[in-house]
């Protein structure tokens, strides 16, 4: 096998191990949610096709290791029966994580695993200059890191105070955990500077009179983040996005932007740097008509 | 407004666990004045929503807030 061979391998998610004519065989996961019948699949393969053991990653993903060469083809038809199939790594978009989101989260507010799967179908795989990684947290307690991701994802409440309920009690100003909501001096009135708000509702939570509502519930996005040598968090950049058609929207417009500007081996966030980020900005009014 | 109940030295959970103890010994209707220092302010006015008391009255008192909660109706 050349190394051209092993290039493709590693694209199809069989990685060359440290031992000559062993593979790790990187699993197709999203979301981090497999089903029990993928599950006891996967076992079974380890078992007949590796050393009984496989490595779960840091992005939720599962790999196979110790997987000889001869048996690649025999271990992928396997698993194909089960519904598993093989991963991918090199220059392309990596494994969509997410939470459990809403349905099961108490604290979840956007539904991130359905999100995770339409991204996942859409994007999964895709050629690029480098890897892309995208992650999604169902709310702002970002469980899922989403600033650490090429384009990161999280759940998102902006509050909208309306005065007939408001008796200026306070609360809401006491509870923001970044002192963006504030009681006008002198009379009752609120104002929430929206820039400096985390989504967190918490205002609205505490709120006994119901008088700070949810203005919008949907997610925001963050571009250019990553992990590795050298870890920089992702920019955010849109405002609250309102559905999860938005959200395809956007990141559409960010593959586009970075298949059009990026170089071979540069991640988004480098190019976004060398590009400029009002180059992407454009991108997406011009993609999404969405204001950013 | 005094307040009847003082949980500032208290942390969750023991914060709204001493209010529903304290509103056990009110009947329906009735109200509670409770000081809470802000830190349990989420926890304690969402929980007391959920179990469908209101909150009819909030005065700050310096680091705290003394609230003052209606207990729900007997068949709320």
């Amino acid at each position: 096998m050349n190394e051209a061979d092993f290039k493709e391998l590693k694209k199809g998610g069989m990685m060359r191990q440290r031992e000559a004519g062993l593979f790790s065989v990187r699993l197709h996961v999203v979301g981090g949610r497999l089903a029990t019948g993928q599950l006891q699949a996967i076992c079974d393969a380890a078992d007949r096709f590796g050393r009984g053991t496989v490595h779960l990653t840091s992005r939720q993903g599962v790999e196979i290791p110790f997987v000889p060469a001869e048996s690649l083809a025999a271990l992928k038809s396997f698993l194909a029966r089960y519904g598993v199939r093989v991963g991918v790594c090199g220059p392309t978009v990596r494994t969509v994580t997410a939470c459990q989101g809403c349905a099961v989260c108490p604290s979840g507010v956007i539904d991130s695993p359905a999100l995770a799967e339409r991204l996942d179908r859409e994007f999964y795989g895709k050629a690029l200059p480098h890897k892309f990684k995208i992650g999604i947290s169902g709310c702002v307690n970002n469980c899922m890191k989403a600033e650490e991701n090429d384009i990161g994802i999280k759940g998102w409440i902006e509050p909208q105070w309306s005065p007939a309920a408001c008796t200026a009690c306070g609360i809401c100003e006491a509870v923001c955990p970044t002192k963006v909501v504030r009681i006008a001096e002198g009379d009752s009135a609120v104002a929430v500077d929206l820039s400096g708000c985390i989504g967190c509702g918490d205002c609205i939570t505490a709120c006994p009179t119901g008088a700070m509502g949810e203005g919008i519930r949907g997610q925001r996005i963050c571009v250019g983040g990553k992990f590795g040598r050298r870890p920089v968090l992702g920019t955010w950049i849109l405002g609250v996005l309102r559905t999860p058609d938005e959200v395809l929207a956007a990141v559409r417009a960010a593959v586009a932007f970075f298949r059009e500007h990026g170089r071979p081996k540069e991640r988004f966030g480098d190019t976004l740097q060398r590009v400029g980020l009002s180059a992407l900005e454009g991108k997406f009014k011009e993609r999404t008509g969405l204001d950013t | 407004m005094i307040p009847d109940l003082d949980i500032t030295g208290d942390v969750c959970p023991m914060t709204f666990v001493k209010v529903k103890i304290a509103l056990t010994t009110i009947a329906p209707w009735g109200k509670l004045a409770v000081l809470v220092k802000e830190e349990a302010l989420k926890n304690v006015v969402s929980s007391l929503h959920s179990e469908g008391h209101r909150v009819t009255g909030v005065a700050r008192r310096e680091s705290a807030f003394l609230i003052e909660v209606e207990k729900r109706g007997a068949a709320g």
